[in-house]
């Protein structure tokens, strides 16, 4: 009934028709799933990652794990998944599958190997095969196969160079994106070596290792396997200020498209990873918890917002936060102070118990009103009252030379 | 008259719309007559994106201002929340609002040309607009025939306090603009005076007569129908009754005439006579509860027996004390009158609000003893490409199921027209 916006991008010369895509994840991982979702909407599919014929896949269930408030347990999800155990056989007859279904869909599929003839053959093989795109995951928390096993390809600089090179070499002018971990010292140089690498772009970033629970009773940790447990990767919306992070380090440094990935779960978020640099952004943990009818809200978002905005496409927004991101030493000296807004305030005293053992002893309490008082001369506007305000009532001041400037942090 | 219940804060909607579970095949959705899908719009207050969650709620309710203030959600999505079962349902309707108080309605509408023929609609309110908008939306031109005003009951008589004048204005103005080809001005009363090149014909022109009570003393000065008044309220001018309204009925009409009465002079006396009890009252409960807040009392179990007047002008009513006895065919406990029991109330005014009955218009169609016009399960009459419904249907109903009804007649009159499904 509604005009639609047209949230139609290019990405490395593949057509989305929005910049919303399937990981590489159980949602890619059956046919009839990623079918399903490519109908539901979602602009293309990155199959989950597969490896040669043969190669042994053991799983273990259960698998996930979760953490946050009782009815919303999913604010991180943690996994001890491995890659799929389809391999390349099976995985090609889906490509051409999906590709003759959905022709104006990106499909693609990611691929792991462990020597060079295996991360070739890989490539070789979905390239004939018609897909779009080739994801290499360089960053499965169980760790990658081949040289270091247990260990994350893309957690050493030269191996990420090499084998980059060699997936380059044989895809051709099939667009490469490398998917890398959050966990490393240096992503720059990471980035920088994809680059080098040849890769046409950088998939930043995958789950996080994490652990995520250990049950005090019976010391079994989460998720429990027969009494034992392993370390997840952790995704959802826990990792999205990881995720922000990355790609806008690499946005930075860096000149290479990046596909943001990790904690998106709604259009804002989209935008924010967008706002930082990425191209197009990659969701996982969203229609694996809520399904994927969830594309309706982020398509809808971003149209609205480009509306709002006056912007023509998604990629105007490609970057545009970066110029306001940077070190610590370069930023303004504002006097700060917090602003307590009375007719918001419920009283609950947070703000209070918050600067007074974690803050300044800046809050005086009137226990009679139950209200707060911000004394200016001890506030140093730290933020810290702000962040635990149940109901938004208190901002930042912030003042240069008489020119004011407000930090409120929108919802 | 100020509108009473607040929209929610930001903070608030945020807050319950996280407590919303985004249920699959969410009952809610379900139990919404207008199947509005309601997992979705909340998930658009989350997000952030409210002209979606208005673009959401739109496409399935054309009456969104209405529902969003008055639909008794406690009957419909609320009661199927499953929410409710670890805590309480979600606030629904009030989502609901808040999406339709802070946006306008979505002009950017891509529709189709309006070149499949013209239908007549006789009746502007609930259910002959939402059927006209789905025409519309499949390519014919809906002309409405409207005797009064567009909007129908909500528009003519809702208490400005629970729906201001200016918001339904807003919701039908739209509609009118974008989906209705033409209005003709004046009533209709057979289908005979439908002339011209109609390729369907939808009835619906709800109940506006209302019953009148069979005691003596009705003819008074100082007697009024329940309806009326709120009419009168709504167009902006006050009633003109005196300080002490008895208001007889034991529905949403009597209480809301109350409460309206109430609160145009707070210094008055307004009871409602009731023959039941509470638990009988069918009335919507947010609408009971703001009639005690205002002021409103309530004289349960008693029958009201006769007006008495002075010199043809209301002095007050006798009634006689009734107890329940067993239930009668509406289900309910049916008032039995206690002998030697009469007591009279002293009264300015009486406000009759017993109900409201079918017109005996439109004879060529097939009615039931009440006068509600008969359809079958595609709305349409026992003439052929003639369809009706609403409460000229149902009788007694509400917004939203007058809407509903509006949306199936629309694809039934479509299919009627061009076949298939
Ligand atoms: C006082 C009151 C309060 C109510 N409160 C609520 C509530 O809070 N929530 C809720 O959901 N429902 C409520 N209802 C019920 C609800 O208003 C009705 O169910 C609904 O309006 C019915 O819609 P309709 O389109 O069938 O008929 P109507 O709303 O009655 O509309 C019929 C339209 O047809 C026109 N018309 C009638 N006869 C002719 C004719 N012969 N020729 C041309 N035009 C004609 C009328 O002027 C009117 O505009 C209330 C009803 C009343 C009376
Ligand atoms: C159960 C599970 C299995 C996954 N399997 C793979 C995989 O095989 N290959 C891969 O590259 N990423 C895999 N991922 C990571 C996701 O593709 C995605 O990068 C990650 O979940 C972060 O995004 P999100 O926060 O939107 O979920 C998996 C994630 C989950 C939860
Ligand atoms: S999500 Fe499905 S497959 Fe997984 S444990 Fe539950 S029922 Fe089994
Ligand atoms: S935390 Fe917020 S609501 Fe609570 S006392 Fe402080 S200002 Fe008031
Ligand atoms: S039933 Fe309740 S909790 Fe579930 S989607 Fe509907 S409003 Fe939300």
């Amino acid at each position: 009934m509604y005009k639609k916006k047209d949230l139609s991008i290019d990405f490395l010369g593949i057509h989305l028709d929005s910049p919303f895509v399937l990981s590489a994840a159980p949602p890619t991982d059956e046919l009839e799933i990623a079918y399903n979702g490519l109908k539901a909407g979602w602009a293309g599919v990155i199959l989950k990652t597969t490896s040669v014929d043969g190669n042994p896949v053991n799983l273990k269930y259960p698998m996930m794990s979760s953490f946050g408030p009782m009815h919303k347990k999913v604010v991180g999800l943690g996994n001890i998944d491995l890659i799929s155990a389809y391999h390349i056989d099976e995985v090609e007859r889906r490509v051409k599958a999906l590709k003759e279904a959905f022709p104006n869909k990106m499909i693609a599929a990611s691929i792991m190997g462990a020597t060079k003839e295996q991360w070739q053959t890989l490539v070789w093989r979905l390239k004939k095969a018609g897909a779009d795109l080739i994801e290499c995951s360089f960053s499965c928390p169980q760790g990658s196969m081949g040289e270091e096993p247990g260990k994350m390809l893309a957690q050493s600089v030269e191996a990420t160079e090499k084998v980059t090179r060699w997936v380059k070499e044989a895809a051709g002018d099939t667009p490469v994106l490398i998917k890398i971990t959050p966990q490393v010292t240096d992503i720059v140089e990471v980035a920088k070596a994809v680059k080098r690498g040849g890769a046409d772009g950088i998939t930043a970033s995958n789950t996080v290792p994490s652990l995520l629970g250990i049950d005090i009773k019976t010391f079994e940790p989460y998720p429990n396997v027969f009494g034992k447990g392993a370390y997840s990767g952790l995704s959802g919306p826990a990792i999205k200020p990881l995720t922000l992070r990355t790609i806008s380090e690499i946005a930075k440094n860096v000149d290479i498209v990046i596909s943001g990935n990790g904690g998106a779960f709604n259009w804002r978020d989209a935008v924010e990873f967008m706002a930082v640099g990425a191209s197009n952004v990659q969701f996982c943990t969203l229609p694996m918890h809520y399904g994927f009818r969830t594309i309706r809200d982020l398509k809808d978002g971003l149209a609205h917002y480009l509306m709002d905005m006056g912007f023509n496409s998604p990629m105007d927004i490609v970057g545009k936060a970066l110029p306001n991101i940077e070190s610590q030493e370069e930023l303004p000296s504002p006097i700060t102070r917090a602003e307590i807004n009375e007719d918001k305030c419920i009283g609950c005293g947070l703000c209070y118990a918050a600067c007074s053992d974690g803050g300044h002893l800046a809050i005086e309490w009137d226990s009679n009103k139950r209200r707060p008082h911000v004394n200016e001369d001890k506030c140093v506007g730290c933020a810290m009252c702000m962040q635990v305000c149940p109901i938004d009532a208190i901002r930042m001041k912030e003042k240069i030379d008489g020119q004011l400037h407000y930090f409120v942090e929108e919802r | 008259m100020e509108e009473i219940e607040k929209t929610l804060t930001k903070e608030q909607a945020l807050i319950e719309a996280e407590r919303c579970l985004y249920c699959y095949d969410a009952p809610c959705e379900k139990a919404c007559p207008a199947h509005v899908p309601i997992p979705e719009f909340i998930q658009s207050i989350r997000s952030g994106d409210l002209k979606g969650g208005r673009e959401i709620i739109e496409e399935a309710h054309p009456l969104i201002e209405s529902c969003g203030r008055i639909c008794p959600e406690e009957s419909f999505c609320q009661s199927a929340c499953t929410r409710a079962q670890i805590d309480s349902p979600i606030k629904i309707r009030e989502l609901h609002r808040y999406i339709t108080d802070h946006t306008d309605p979505a002009e950017n509408l891509d529709l189709l040309p309006a070149d499949k023929g013209k239908i007549a609609i006789i009746g502007g309110g609930p259910a002959g607009l939402a059927c006209a908008r789905e025409l519309r939306r499949m390519g014919y031109e809906p002309v409405v025939f409207e005797k009064k005003q567009l909007g129908g009951v909500p528009a003519q008589e809702i208490s400005p306090t629970r729906f201001p004048r200016e918001i339904e204005q807003k919701e039908v103005k739209f509609l009118h603009q974008y989906f209705i080809t033409d209005v003709k001005d004046g009533k209709v009363k057979s289908l005979s005076e439908i002339k011209g090149d109609y390729k369907a014909i939808f009835i619906a022109t709800g109940l506006i007569n209302e019953l009148d009570l069979d005691i003596p003393g009705t003819d008074l000065n100082g007697v009024h129908h329940a309806r009326e008044i709120l009419r009168k309220v709504k167009a902006g001018n006050n009633s003109g009754l005196g300080k002490r309204i008895g208001v007889i009925g034991g529905g949403n009409v009597a209480v809301e005439v109350a409460s309206v009465l109430m609160l145009e002079d707070p210094k008055r006396d307004v009871e409602v006579i009731y023959r039941r009890g509470l638990k009988e009252l069918k009335a919507f409960k947010k609408e009971i509860e703001e009639a005690i807040d205002v002021g409103v009392t309530f004289q349960f179990l008693a029958i009201p027996k006769e007006i008495k007047g002075e010199n043809g002008k209301v002095s007050g009513i006798v009634v006689t004390r009734a107890h329940l006895g067993e239930p009668d065919e509406s289900g309910r406990r049916h008032p039995e009158p206690i002998p030697n029991s009469d007591f009279f109330i002293p009264l300015s005014d009486v406000v009759i609000a017993i109900g409201q009955k079918a017109s005996d218009f439109f004879p060529e169609v097939e009615k039931d003893r009440k006068g509600l016009i008969k359809v079958n399960d595609d709305m349409m009459t026992s003439v052929k490409g003639v369809f009706a419904g609403g409460d000229i249907v149902r009788g007694a109903s509400t917004v939203v199921e007058s809407v509903a009804d509006g949306k199936k007649a629309a694809k039934a009159i479509v299919k009627f027209l061009e076949g298939g499904e």
